[in-house]
């Protein structure tokens, strides 16, 4: 049997997964909604790409979890490798272009930029807590204009001026929308103004005081979006690259590093058919009140976290 | 004014609190005055603080008002200083000038006491003058204010000695050392600094603080970063980094949501200060730790990628 790697990234929005074999060759890949769902959205994403797995060649002897959810998903998983995003984003697209220098990520609720040098990230900036100009940002503003967000780059691509919009934060960028469409702006325009407003919004804030240094891959879910990656060419003044799997590169990076690592567990699909409950407890311990998570499989406690101090460490 | 000479003299344990916790006790210490400091922060006091102050205040401030409240019943008054600057271009945080008067106001209708101090050095009037002052509102003499400020000038000059020394002794150590710019009020709060510095800890990682060095030597320093910086406190931290540049891996420049002074100084180190990855780090009330630990965690990744133990 040849030894196959998983790797899987649950962020806010949406849940990847891939399988690869040991020369980081894709198996079997999936990309789905989260929906608010951790738990339901991986073990549907391990059915999912069981289908497209050849289990009579390939075993899978190793798993990375990442994205917000890869506490939850790593205890579920029986993860070998647990790693924040950013370094599986790193990890990922170097594997695929060693001689990247800039990589930008867009996603759900965050979003990132990353400075590579001879292949080994140097340097990273993240948005501070506030998700202005992120993938959930255009979802609210593809519903209120009657698109799929799906289709927000087509619109923009046709429109030739693009409106302005107030980009520096959700709530005057709204209101500054709907404004301009009670104003008469066309639909396109305005679509193009806010795929304008998410690339300059981007670049004033995670981007600030960073050398953006061509050969520049996007990724993340809003790279999908032809509108954005045609607003950074323009700013930027240079080819932005996108690959067709740019949405897999976490759970690429997480299978890598999975590969990489030393654990081995040889994972067989089977927790589709478990049952996987949390639990949040409130320790009362002190009056610090950590709030705890408790994760259950068929009943049975297999792990928690949240506590600061080892009182919490007795909640259950 | 003070109505009867105190017994009991709280102090909240925030704010200016961890910059003059050894001068302050020795001082009341000598004048044979008893000291009540309030419990280190927890989420009761974060909450309590934060019923108390207005939307726009700072964490820190909100913290300090917890710590106020916590007081308010169980000593005769509550120490507020007003600390406005140390000379030109020496200026303390406006919140600072304006502490007494909030303290004062928030308080207005529990009949709490508030025992003050004033340093601003603009209009003439240092330190030592202020806790002269203090001293005589508190019944004593001139002379044994004064004997009491000495001393306890002593004993805040010998406790920085030994937090500086131990420093340096950290510096020393081997492994992974990432530097912290943040005031003391924000590194030493269990709520704020204290989650970020017991992750490094556990993650193995050593870390330094940037406003623990010496005082003179680093608002000299700061002058390379910034020649006109107003902020006494900014200065300390500006300077400070470059003293500890070279036996830092990383650096965080962690701050409690809003901050005037560590918005602008904040800026000027992430554009200025060359040659170790930066990490900008923003706290605000929320409860959850993830995206702090997301970034810690990835930042440590950055650094051990770059030396190649990734």
């Amino acid at each position: 049997m040849e030894h196959a790697y998983l790797g899987i990234d649950v962020g806010s929005i949406s849940t990847k997964g891939v399988i690869i074999d040991k020369n980081n060759a894709i198996l079997s890949s999936r990309y789905i909604w989260t929906q608010g769902d951790p738990i339901g959205a991986v073990k549907n994403l391990v059915g999912l790409l069981e289908e497209q797995f050849d289990k009579e060649r390939y075993q899978v002897v190793a798993t990375g979890a990442t994205g917000s959810a890869r506490k939850l998903v790593g205890a579920i998983l029986g993860a070998t490798m647990v790693k924040n995003e950013i370094t599986a984003h790193a990890v990922g697209t170097t594997t695929f272009y060693p001689d990247v220098r800039t990589i930008l990520e867009i996603g759900g609720q965050d979003s990132k930029i990353i400075l590579v040098e001879n292949g080994v990230a140097v340097d990273y900036a993240m948005n501070t807590l506030c998700a202005a100009g992120t993938g959930a940002f255009l979802s609210s503003q593809a519903k209120r204009l009657g698109i799929e967000v799906e289709d927000i780059g087509e619109y923009a691509l046709r429109s030739t001026h693009p409106t302005q919009i107030a980009a520096r934060c959700t709530v005057f960028a709204e209101s500054d929308l709907v404004h301009k469409i009670q104003m008469g702006h066309p639909r396109e325009d305005i679509i193009a103004g806010v795929c304008n407003a998410v690339a300059a919004n981007y670049l004033n804030n995670v981007g600030k005081g960073k050398k953006i240094v061509s050969p520049v891959v996007f990724q993340g879910g809003v790279s999908k979006n032809k509108g954005v990656v045609a607003a950074f060419e323009q700013t930027l003044g240079c080819k932005v690259i996108v690959d067709p799997n740019g949405h897999l590169m976490g759970a690429l990076g997480a299978a890598i590093l999975a590969k990489r690592g030393s654990g081995r567990q040889t994972f067989d699909f089977s927790i589709e058919h478990m049952d996987f409950r949390t639990k949040e407890a409130s320790c009362g311990g002190c009056s610090n009140r950590c709030e705890i998570i408790c994760v259950y499989r068929d009943g049975q406690l297999i792990d928690s976290w949240g506590n600061r101090c080892e009182r919490g460490a007795r909640v259950h | 004014m003070i109505n009867k000479y105190p017994a009991v003299i709280g102090i909240p344990r925030a704010m200016l609190y961890y910059r003059y916790h050894a001068l302050w006790r020795t001082f009341f210490q000598e004048l044979g005055i008893e000291v009540l400091v309030s419990e280190p922060t927890d989420r009761d006091i974060l909450e309590r603080g934060t019923a108390l102050a207005i939307d726009e205040a700072c964490l820190s401030l909100k913290i300090y008002l917890g710590h106020a409240a916590a007081l308010a019943d169980r000593c005769d008054c509550i120490l507020v200083p007003r600390v406005s600057n140390f000379g030109w271009h020496r200026n303390m945080c406006t919140r600072f000038e304006a502490m007494p008067d909030l303290v004062r106001n928030v308080f207005r209708d529990r009949q709490v006491q508030v025992l003050s101090y004033d340093v601003d050095v603009l209009l003439k009037k240092d330190e030592e003058d202020a806790f002269v002052d203090m001293g005589l509102r508190l019944g004593r003499s001139g002379r044994e204010a004064k004997r009491a400020y000495k001393l306890a000038k002593k004993a805040e000059a010998a406790h920085r000695r030994a937090v500086v020394q131990k420093q340096e002794a950290l510096c020393r150590q081997k492994g992974m050392k990432i530097l912290i710019a943040a005031h003391s009020y924000v590194a030493e709060d269990p709520c704020l600094g204290r989650t970020v510095t017991d992750y490094l800890k556990k993650a193995g990682v050593v870390p330094l603080r940037a406003d623990l060095t010496d005082r003179e030597a680093a608002v000299k320093r700061s002058r390379e970063l910034s020649p006109t910086c107003k902020w006494e406190l900014n200065r300390e931290i500006l300077g400070g980094i470059l003293l500890r540049e070279e036996d830092a891996d990383g650096l965080i420049l962690l701050s409690a949501f809003p901050c005037g002074p560590d918005a602008m100084v904040n800026e000027i180190i992430a554009r200025r200060v060359k040659g170790m990855p930066i990490l900008n780090l923003v706290l605000d009330s929320q409860s959850g730790t993830a995206g702090v630990e997301t970034r810690l965690e990835s930042f440590i990744d950055i650094i051990r990628f770059k030396e190649g133990t990734l």
